[in-house]
């Protein structure tokens, strides 16, 4: 008799924080793939598929779940206190998609202050009509009793910085057969990488698989948003002045933005060893302006739209520069 | 990694920083903390006894790491990376913390300085744990040398190797050698001949048999770096064979500023407005005469043209009122009877001699007349037909306050000294800076005068700035000392502190490769990965700051040693 059949089959949970749901639809994804992983593995908890209660999960043993792939951020007392208690219940705790990664695109609200964003989001945007001034407050008093509702954090921060995190899949979202590939690896159990380690990505940036033309000839004189110019389909995007994170980005996407003729936004995060890759693509952005004039070089930066959610897109968070400064 | 060991000295220097800084509580504050071994504080760290205090307790105390807190590193910290070394460690394992320029000299709370003297220890003591040991290299030398240029300086530089037994290729781009020089009649103070010094200088190289001169040659193209260069010579538009080389001397000179640019002197207008070096060839010729053969009556030298004026060049070309006040002489001597103004800015006469011989010009009779370079330039325009001059220049005289017209037949601008069009050029072949006056940098305005900061490139005479010719010639012996040196060493030590390329993380965007000032990135097509040349390298951190992948390391100043640093100083709060 195979080992194949006696081997128990893995417990599995996906849990979302604050995020979009693509994650979760990236594990839908693997289409008919998603039958051996259900296959090899029971799904415990999955709050977008499942009818599972928190509660069920707090009272599972500790360690019980053998792999939790834990996407969006962590942006308030709920997501915080899951991640506490799949941290608990959780042998591998995988920290799946850029904002459980670096913060992601809810991370760009550490741009702001949580005021900042409560009185744009309940008091300033075009289709709000709040005079009032009501905010969300965490408890309220009605005659059935007390409603609670989470606390919105100050910052929004990655998962990492709540909790102990085993290995990170990145992606906006994941590619699917990158997930495959590492759950593969998982549930043989053997061969596995050391813990904290990027997963399901390569060691390179993507400029390694991108099949664009480059040269040593990035200087720029104006940059340009995709859409105000005629994208020659085969130079580097950056020589021809539109931004792409390319270089500061891991890749293991297959280049897919650069390959649907759309710079990389940067999404897989940085390679090993670099830890803000907004800093470093604007350190290397600075190296390709064109001009030595002051004033000629601020009027070619000015033409950079959005620079902190350009370079910052998806790795606010986690980065040395973690937010701005209140 | 091996677990630090650190041993802190935080040094007095005398009162310049005890006066500031409570030395004893840094001692006591840094010597708890993780991997520090001891905290010592001793007078003069820099002293016999303070170096052997270090040498002792590495020995004793099988120290891994040591930090000294007190002046800049750029004055101590060879000092103390020797110690360290003789003391048997890899001198990188050393770190120097500024608590004297950045800290006790600038600060006058005692109480905040000692804060700061902490804080900045506490970096290097983060920082020094991820000190890895570097080792020195060096690079042959040939004992060649390329001189670029062949006037004063680049003639003395060349006799000077050569007669050191060393072969110099020299290279002119026109058809003779002597340069401006060659140009001059006398030169001042002593009013001795310029061809008779530059003559038999000329011969001397020509003749020598170490001295390979190149007229009419361009240099093509420089490769390769200190010690091992090779240069592609284009010899009236033929290509030579490529020569190698191991130092290269830029001599360059200048060109002289063109004054048809300023509209109130109407030179190319008026045919006896000239330039000086027009007056030194008409010197030389022997005659003083206007363009209609006649021997002026009135001649005006103005000074100051193109020179420290905003509009042209802000600079002082530093030797236009010596070589003004020479010219005095020489029409003296001509025409006795001649009437001259000397119409100045300001007259500057700092050299060896040169106030005794403006003193001893005075006596000429001569007028002096002075203008507000600010306020307005004298104006020449044509005399009226009845006067008795060619040309009038009309100005306000500064010292009297009133406005003048001055009588003249001939008018000499002493233009402004200016540097080559092609500089450029040059700057590209040879991998040197340009400061924003389009002259060479050197390495140190004072302690590094002729050097740059390209290892075997040295830069002598006006091609540095403007300035006379004992000073060229100074500067041509200096350079000449430096690369025999060099060349009597067999070998130079090149820069440790290099950057390098991980490829397994270089992507291969070439980002680095335009960034590097000294060339020494390149792409490997086969790997399609960036290389660092580490002979050329700098340590000068430009790539490694700019590659978006981090694939590139400065070694001594890896993100995560300045980073460390960084949280270090940060990491206190009182």
């Amino acid at each position: 008799m195979s080992q194949e059949l006696t081997k128990p089959k893995l417990k599995l949970a996906v849990y979302w924080g604050a995020a979009c749901g693509g994650c979760c639809v990236s594990v839908l994804d693997t289409h008919e793939k998603l039958l051996d992983i259900v296959a090899a593995a029971d799904l415990v908890f999955w709050p977008i598929a499942m009818d599972i209660k928190y509660k069920d999960v707090e009272s599972m043993p500790d360690k019980s779940i053998d792999l939790t792939l834990f996407n969006g951020a962590v942006r308030n007392s709920e997501n915080k206190h899951m991640a506490q208690v799949l941290r608990q219940k959780s042998k591998i705790l995988v920290a799946y998609g850029s904002c459980a990664y670096m913060g992601g695109i809810p991370g760009l609200a550490n741009f702001f202050s949580k005021n900042e964003i409560f009185k744009r989001a309940y008091e300033e945007t075009e289709s709000t009509v709040n005079p009032e001034k009501t905010v969300p407050i965490t408890s309220v008093q009605v005659k059935e009793g007390t409603l609670e509702i989470p606390l919105m954090f100050n910052d929004v921060f990655p998962l990492n910085q709540v909790v102990e995190v085993d290995y990170y899949i990145p992606g906006c979202p994941p590619q699917s057969e990158r997930l495959i590939e590492v759950f593969s690896v998982i549930s043989a159990g053997t061969n596995l990488p050391p813990a904290g380690s990027v997963v399901g990505a390569n060691d390179k940036t993507n400029c390694d698989e991108c099949k664009r033309k480059k040269s040593d000839k990035k200087k720029v004189k104006r940059f340009y948003r995709p859409w105000e110019i005629q994208d020659d389909k085969e130079t580097c995007f950056i020589e021809q002045g539109v931004i792409c994170m390319g270089p500061a980005t891991r890749g293991g996407c297959g280049v897919r933005c650069v390959e649907g003729n759309s710079p990389c936004r940067g999404c897989y995060g940085p390679p090993q060893g670099s830890s803000d890759p907004g800093a470093k693509m604007m350190a290397a952005i600075g190296t390709m302006i064109d001009s030595n004039d002051p004033d000629e070089i601020d009027e070619i930066i000015e033409a950079i739209v959005d620079p902190a959610g350009l370079f910052y897109r998806f790795s606010l968070p986690g980065s040395i520069l973690g937010r701005k400064v209140l | 990694m091996e677990e630090p060991r650190i041993g802190v000295y935080v040094c007095w220097c005398g009162t310049n920083i005890s006066k500031m800084v409570d030395v004893e509580a840094v001692t006591k504050e840094v010597g708890t903390l993780p991997g520090v071994v001891l905290s010592k504080n001793y007078k003069y760290m820099c002293s016999d006894p303070g170096q052997d205090l270090i040498i002792k307790d590495i020995k004793s105390h099988n120290l891994n790491r040591v930090i000294v807190a007190a002046c800049s590193p750029r004055i101590h910290e060879l000092t103390f990376r020797n110690a360290c070394e003789k003391a048997g460690i890899n001198p990188y394992l050393f770190e120097m913390a500024n608590i004297r320029e950045q800290d006790s000299w600038v600060h006058t709370d005692r109480t905040e300085a000692t804060k700061k003297a902490i804080d900045l220890v506490i970096g290097a003591i983060r920082r020094v744990r991820y000190h890895e040991p570097l080792q020195k290299r060096s690079v042959n030398v040939d004992p060649a040398t390329l001189i670029i240029g062949g006037g004063i300086s680049g003639m003395t530089a060349a006799l000077e190797i050569a007669n050191a037994g060393k072969k110099v290729y020299l290279l002119e781009r026109t058809d003779h050698l002597g340069g401006q020089v060659a140009r001059f009649d006398l030169t001042f103070p002593h009013l001795s001949s310029a061809r008779q010094m530059i003559r038999p200088m000329i011969q001397r190289v020509e003749n020598h048999p170490m001295i390979i001169v190149y007229l009419n040659t361009e240099l093509k193209e420089v490769s390769g770096y200190i010690g091992n260069f090779k240069a592609r010579l284009v010899f009236n538009g033929a290509e030579q064979p490529e020569i190698t080389f191991g130092n290269i001397i830029a001599a360059v000179g200048l060109k002289p500023f063109d004054p048809s640019v300023i509209a109130e002197y109407g030179y190319g207008k008026f045919p006896d407005v000239i330039t000086s070096l027009e007056f030194e060839d008409k010197l030389r010729a022997g005659r003083i005469l206007t363009k209609y053969g006649k021997e002026p009556r009135n001649v005006a030298i103005i000074h100051c043209v193109g020179s420290r004026n905003k509009q042209y060049h802000e600079y002082c070309s530093r030797v236009c009122c010596m070589v003004a006040l020479k010219f005095v002489h020489e029409i003296r001597a001509a025409l006795p009877d001649a009437n001259i103004f000397e119409i100045y800015a300001d007259m500057r006469a700092y050299g060896k001699g040169h106030e005794e011989f403006y003193a001893m010009t005075t006596h000429k009779q001569i007028i002096f007349l002075m203008y507000d370079q600010q306020k307005s330039l004298p104006l020449i325009r044509e005399a009226y037909r009845d006067d008795d001059c060619n040309m009038l220049i009309e100005m306000n005289e500064l010292l009297s306050g009133i406005d003048i017209e001055v009588p003249v037949d001939m008018v000499i601008l002493m233009v402004n000294m200016e540097a080559h069009d092609n500089v450029k050029e040059v700057v590209r072949t040879i991998g040197v800076s340009l400061c924003g006056n389009q002259f060479f940098i050197e390495k140190h305005p004072k302690l590094d005068p002729v050097a740059t900061t390209t290892g075997g490139v040295f830069i002598v005479g006006t091609c540095q700035g403007p300035k006379d010719i004992p000073d060229s010639v100074a500067q041509a012996k200096a350079a000449a000392a430096r690369i025999l040196a060099t060349i009597a060493q067999g070998s130079v030590p090149v820069e440790v502190t290099t950057a390098v390329v991980n490829e397994s993380f270089c992507c291969g965007c070439q980002t680095c490769i335009s960034v590097c000032p000294y060339s020494a990135v390149s792409f490997d097509e086969a790997k399609k990965v960036s290389v660092v040349n580490e002979v050329l390298c700098k340590g000068c951190g430009t790539c490694g700051g700019c590659c978006p992948a981090g694939a590139i390391t400065s070694k001594h100043f890896t993100d995560r040693q300045i980073l460390s640093e960084i949280e270090g100083i940060m990491s206190m709060s009182y």
